[in-house]
This record gives C-alpha cells, structure tokens and sequence, in this order.
C-alpha cells in the first residue's frame, strides 16, 4: 500500500485552484472565547461506517491539536439528508458540525421534491477524502476499454451496468447519450449488491467506488473507465472519461457542512485546525487502509466543487422534467 | 488448500488470555443486549467498533462477531419467557418458545433454544471453515433472476404462517407490502409515500417496527390483563414459568427433534451464504417449511419442541454463513457483515478474494475465535437462564414495565430520536389491534422483511431481461424454484391444516 506523504492531492478541478500550501493553515487561529463548550461532530451515516471512522479520527486528532471536546453522534437517513436537515435548525455558534458527503448537497436538491435545503444552505470549512468512481467488468468479458464496450453494446442493442446511487445513474446515462448507444442502469441495493451483480456475470459491468480495487488487484476485474479527471493508482493505463472524450464524471468529497453563518473569525478557525488534522500522519495511514490519501479542498475549493457540481446535476434535472 | 502451518498459527493465535477475556466479554455483552427488547444487536456492533480501534486486528473481530454470536441467544429469551421477541428473528421463536413457558416450562424452553442454537451456529462455522470458497461461487450464481424466484418461494412457504383465517392472513401480508412500499422506489430512485417526511426517505426503520408490532403490542395486551384478568389465567404472577418440575433437556429429546434441526441449519446456511437475505428470513422459512411438512402441523404453536428447533437452528447459522460471502469476495451479506466490513478496513485489512492469500493466519486465527465463542455461548448462556429466570420471578407489573421503558430508551438511541419512537409506538397500538382482531402480526412482518428484496429483484430483473419471460429459459435455478413454489403451495399450502381440522 502506498502512503504518500503528500498533504494535499485532490482529484477534481477544482483542487488545481487551490494550490495554496499547507504551512499557511498549520496554526489556526481562532477567536477569544471560542469554542465556549463540546463541540459537536454529527455524523450524516450510521456508526460504523467509512465516514464515520473518518469523523471519529479527526476529531480525536482536533482534540489533540486545539484541546478542544468533540463528541461525536450520527444521524443516519435519506443519504446523508436527516443530517443536512438537522444542521438547518442548529444554532450557527460553530459548535456543531456536520460530517457528511457533497453528493447530498449537490444532488439531491434537484433530484428529489421536499428537501428543504439547497448547497447554499450552509458553509463548508473542508473536505477529507475523495471517493473516485471507475466502471468495472469481469476479467474475461470480451471488452477491456469504454470504447469496445460502448461498441459491445452497440452490437448487442444493449448492455446493463449495475450501480449504486441516483449520481452513478446518472453517469450512466449520460455516457449512454454521449455515445448515442442503450445502456441500462441496474440500481442495486447498496455498492456491495451492485459488485455482486458484476460478479455473477448478471450484468455486463458496474460502477464502483472502492470495492473493486482488490477484485482488480486478483485478476477478476478489469477497469474500463476512470470517472474522475485523474487516473488512479490502482488501473494506470486505463483512460478517464475525460481522456476519451467524455464529459462526465461521478466523484464526491467526504465533507465538513456548517449551519449558514457562523461568524467568519470561527469558520477560518475551523478551516484552519481542519485542516491540520486532514494532514496528520494517523489520518494519512486511515486514508491508506482506504487505498486513499487525504484530499482536503479548504473552504474556497469545496464551495467551488459543490457549485460546479450542483450546477451541473440542476441543468440535468431541469431538462428531465421538461 | 491453505499451508498447514497458517491454519495452526492462525488457530493458535485465537488462544491467548486476551483474546479469550474480549471473547467472553462479547458473547456476554451480545446475550444481555440480545435479550433487551428494543436493544438491537447492530446498535451494539455499531458502538463497540469505534471501542476496538485501539485493540490488534484479531482481536477487535473476534470481539464483534462474539457480540453478534451472543446475539443469536440472547434474543431467545424474552422471546420465550415474556412473548417479547427483542430481534425480527427470534419472533419464530416465541411461536412454540413461549407456549412451552407458559406450561411452565420455561427453563425447558430455554434450554432448548440454547442447545439448538449452538449446533446451528457451530455447523455453518465448520461450513464456513471447510467449503466457503466452492459455496461463494455458488451463491454468485444467484442473480437478480434467482433471486426474484427465490422471493416467490419464500412467500408461498411462509403461507403456514397467515393464522388461522386464510383471508385475515392474506390481508395482513397486504399491509406488510404496503407499508414496506414506503421510501425511496427502487425503479425509479424517488421517495414514494414518505408525506414530506425526509425521515421516511429510507422506508419505515424495521427495528421500530418489529419491537413495536412483536414486543410492545405484546405488553400493551400484558398491561390490559393487569386491569381486566382473563378468566384462568394470573397474568400478574409470570414466576409460572419455571413451575412444572423438571426444566432439564436430554440428549435423547435433542436428539428426537434432529431432522427439523439438521433442515433448519441447512436452510439457515444457504440463506446466510446468500448475500441479502439475512435472518428473520431464515428462522420463518425453516418455521413454516417444518410446520407444513409434518404430519401433525396443528401440534406447532402449543409448545413444540420442533418449532423452537426449526427457528433457532436456522437463525443462528446464518451468522456463521453470512461470513462466506464476505471473507470469500468482500461482499457483506447483511448490516452486520457491513459493520465487520468497516472494522476491516480501519484495521488496515481489505476483505476481498485476496484476503485468505495476504491475511491467512488473521483468519485462521478468526475460525478459531468463532469456535471458542461458541464454546462461551454456550456456557454464558446456562449462567444466564438462571439470570433471566431471577428477573422474570420479579412481579409481572415490575417486568413488563420494565420492559416497556427498555423498549421506549433502546429505539430512542437505536433510531437517532424521537422519529423511530413513534414509530414504534404506532406500530404498537397497530400491533394491539391487530392481535385483538385476529390478524397475523407474524404475517405482517415477514411480508415487511421480505417485500423491498422481492421489489427490488423484479425491477433488476425486468432491467437485465428487458422485460422478455422467455430470458427465463437460462436461468435453470430461477426454473427450479419456480417449480419449488408450485409444489410449496400444494402440498405446504393450509388445505393440509384445514383437512386435518375436519377430521
């Protein structure tokens, strides 16, 4: 496993604006007075999980650093939205922070009715891991780029590709119009029922944000496709959907929300001591048992992802209803 | 097959005085919580795993699955001694557990419960330790297709369950569906029903409603008893229990009921290795298949042995099973497998097909902690039926009230707040009437457990076939268990009951 000892590396546009380095943040500096109590980490997903191991690791590394108390709770529902509702009706003190993922601000306004919330609802003092997302196939399927398999399809009039989540869908589909050809996408019940579908060889590929990795690792799985900007790692000759052609990519940050005006002296304070947190070696070697390594945007790049992304899911919407 | 020296290292591993301190602290912690009604097991795994991150990687498993494998006891027994089944699973239980207690055979009850859950859990560990690889590649073979059919089967075996009025039952099985059709739409990816609740996005939370149609309604009727007594029968005195003198098993009677318990294991082991299913399914399939199918289905529901056997055994195996797909091809077959995903990965191991080939010793080292919680299951489980007997013998308005309050605290943490509170409340005045009127609360909730998998399979089925019936022909197993259902509803279905009512 490799662990770069790198601070910063973030895979979407957005990280190549923000370019500052990370010495700048090394010492938050934080108002008189603040934090006056516990500051509370909720947690968007249920105890357990990724994000939630991610959470719990930083705000151990927070109370090191700054001496702050953090308890951490979760507040699991409607993919990370109970979470993001809640956050509308806290106090804007700074002492609660959400832990959640950009996919629920930048999506899920548009593409569900009832949500009260939109990606300006709140502030964002950082991000603390990229999940990239690659479209996988069983190792003896007769395709091995985007291309055949796009001509696969062609062929056959169809081809199935199970998935995850409402964004991978959606990246289906716009491959699918790009290439003019019928793919279809197979919503499973979670990533791991989505991988097992591809595994049985009862659909022709899947999207994937981590699991995959050692099925390719074994010689099972064979990346197709990378849907972020940047190869990765662990497929290096396989192309991104940028590199062929393909203006659609499905990546997401995990990352920190604030209820809507928290005094800017706290929010810098946050960023600041976030910051140093993302770049500490024991979140690096959790971001290493990840296959990952910490990508943390700041502020300025997060609000810049969350804005390009949510566009772009609107624009998307707006043309389906009509 | 592994280098022999990795099994015993690994096996070895699993001995030391730490470990076995972590092994017996789990199946303990696992039997208590298990057998608080409105605690859930998941809520436990879910809390102890940030606790493990300080503890060396063998260890922290071992202590998460002894929680889960205490589990599968502890739900047992308030399912039994109270007919407050505390889990979904443990409800088949309660169908014979709790009759057999209320003839004052409680201890009897439990006993049995305890020995045939351990031989199911131990049976599908040795599944899992000797054959996981040929029967991971099987259960790959089952499909959205076969999946689907494998629903269908279910739902026509579980017939056995509707009660004794056919439509009641049906009816019953009608609101299941209904109410499991709250949430996001599997086809479309939009929230269905939910009524501007954003809380209802992911459906109505099964633990709220299980604990509040199985145990809290159970309650309400016990609390009514206090104020109006039914006419012979002392529900304020629930010490009865253990009254009927000897409350000892023998191997002999363990022995007489071992078709049922050998069928329950296999179908428990199956449906564990299947990704997706998961227990309740187990317990109910193997309850009704073992009902319908012997020659005097009238005797279960008044006590049985067999019942207890078939419920017990085949929900417990499923834990042991729902480790194959995971260690086999990192998929985890249920929430649970999911958490032991996570305690993976923090502890820098990455389940997938690799893992027996990189992390060989820290999984032999597993297969041996899982036998020792075994081991421990059983013994912490005799020291606790005279536990949980101490406590029932406590006046029936302490213990009911008490249960009460741990069901009202326990969903509060379990659901995150006041939400999957009132769920559970509403599903307990619902479960009241329901019992009141005659309708099948067990009928209910199997069609709740089984209806998002049965969706959710037709539309990945109707998407991968395009929708063309004649796709069906490649898809020998989905035929087969076609075939199964037909033969289920006729000679499985309740004419066999009704017949034997007339003679």
């Amino acid at each position: 496993m490799n662990i770069h000892h790198q601070y910063i590396r973030p895979i979407a546009i957005a990280g190549v604006l923000f370019a500052t380095p990370m010495a700048v943040f090394a010492e938050a500096e934080c108002p008189a007075g603040y934090p006056s109590g516990p500051i509370d980490f909720v947690v968007a997903y249920g105890a357990g999980g990724g994000t939630d191991a991610i959470a719990r690791m930083l705000a151990t590394q927070l109370e090191e650093n700054m001496g702050w108390t953090i308890p951490v709770s979760n507040k699991p529902g409607a993919g990370g939205g109970v979470m993001m509702a809640s956050l509308l009706g806290e106090a804007a003190d700074g002492l609660t922070v959400g832990v959640g993922s950009t996919n629920t601000v930048t999506l899920d306004p548009y593409a569900n009715e009832g949500i009260d919330f939109t990606w300006e609802s709140f502030d964002y003092p950082g991000t603390a891991m990229a999940v990239t997302f690659g479209l996988v196939a069983l190792a003896d399927a007769p395709y091995s780029t985007l291309e055949e398999f796009i001509d696969f399809a062609r062929e056959n009039g169809r081809a199935t590709v199970s998935t995850s989540a409402i964004a991978i869908e959606i990246a289906v589909q716009r491959i699918a119009e790009h290439y003019d050809v019928n793919l279809i996408p197979v919503p499973g019940n979670g990533a791991a029922d989505a991988l097992q579908s591809a595994l049985g060889g009862h659909v022709d590929a899947t999207i994937q944000g981590s699991q995959h990795i050692q099925q390719i690792e074994a010689g099972n799985m064979k990346q197709l496709s990378t849907l972020v900007s940047e190869r990765v790692s662990y497929a290096p000759d396989t192309m991104t959907t940028i590199e062929s052609g393909v203006n659609v990519t499905a990546g997401a940050y995990v990352l920190f929300v604030l209820p809507k005006g928290v005094d800017p002296a706290i929010q810098t304070c946050l960023e600041g001591a976030i910051a140093e947190a993302t770049a500490s070696d024991a979140y690096t070697e959790l971001m290493a048992n990840f296959n990952t390594t910490p990508a943390n945007l700041g502020s300025a790049g997060a609000v810049e992802f969350i804005q390009n992304q949510a566009a772009e899911y609107q624009a998307i919407f707006a043309a389906r209803n009509n | 097959m592994p280098d022999i020296s990795i099994v015993f290292s690994g096996l070895a591993d699993a001995f030391t005085l730490g470990n076995l301190l972590y092994i017996l602290l789990g199946v303990t912690l696992g039997q208590i919580v298990g057998a608080i009604p409105g605690l859930s097991i998941l809520m436990a795994l879910a809390i102890a795993i940030p606790l493990t991150y300080s503890l060396d990687t063998l260890t922290a498993i071992s202590f998460l699955i002894s929680i889960n494998k205490g589990g599968t006891i502890g739900g047992a027994v308030p399912a039994i001694l109270l007919n407050t089944p505390g889990t979904p699973e443990s409800a088949a239980t309660a169908l014979d557990g709790y009759p057999m207690a209320k003839k004052g055979q409680g201890g009897k009850a439990m006993k049995y419960s305890l020995y045939y859950s351990v031989f199911g859990d131990v049976s599908s560990d040795i599944v899992l330790i000797t054959v996981s690889l040929p029967l991971a590649a099987l259960a790959l073979k089952m499909g959205p297709i076969e999946i689907m059919t494998l629903m269908i089967l279910a739902f026509t075996v579980i017939a056995g369950l509707v009660g004794s009025s056919l439509v009641k039952g049906l009816m019953s099985v009608a609101f299941g569906f209904l109410l499991a059709s709250v949430g996001l739409d599997p086809a479309m990816g939009s929230a269905r029903f939910t009524f501007g609740f954003i809380e209802l996005v992911d459906g109505v939370p099964l633990t709220a409603i299980a604990v509040g149609m199985l145990a809290v309604s159970e309650i309400f009727v016990k609390i009514s008893e206090f104020v109006v007594p039914t006419e012979g029968e002392d529900a304020t005195d629930s010490a009865q229990v253990f009254d009927k003198g000897d409350q000892n098993v023998t191997f002999a009677e363990l022995w007489a009921n071992r078709v049922v318990a050998f069928r329950a294991m296999v179908i428990g082991t199956v449906i564990g290795a299947i990704p997706g299913l998961g227990s309740t399914t187990a317990g109910f399939l193997s309850y009704s298949i073992s009902k319908q199918s012997a020659k005097d289905p009238e005797a279960f529901g008044t006590g049985d042995p067999r019942g207890i056997a078939a419920s017990e055994a085949a929900n417990s195996a499923v834990v042991g099973a729902n480790l194959i797909p995971l260690l086999t091809l990192g998929i985890p077959g249920n929430i649970a497998a999911a958490l032991l995903v996570s305690a993976f990965i923090i502890h820098g191991v990455q389940p997938g097909p690799l893992l027996f080939e990189r992390q060989g010793q820290l999984i032999y080292g597993l297969f041996g902690a899982m036998l020792i919680a075994n081991v421990f299951n059983l013994i912490v489980g005799q020291f606790g039926m005279r536990f949980w007997a101490m406590i029932v013998s406590a006046p029936a308005k302490v213990v009911y009230g008490g249960a009460l309050l741990l069901c009202i605290t326990g969903m509060y943490f379990a659901a995150g707040g006041v939400f999957g509170l009132v769920i559970m409340l509403a599903a307990a005045v619902i479960g009241y009437i329901m019992r009141l009127t005659g309708f099948s609360v067990i009928a209910f909730i199997v069609a709740f457990v089984l209806t998002p998998q049965l969706e959710r399979s037709i539309n990945q089925a109707i998407l991968i076939t395009d929708g063309d019936f004649s796709e069906l022909a490649h898809h020998p197993i989905a035929i087969g268990l076609l075939v199964a259902s037909v033969f289920a509803i006729y000679f499985l279905g309740p004419w066999k009951k009704r017949e034997s009512l007339i003679k």
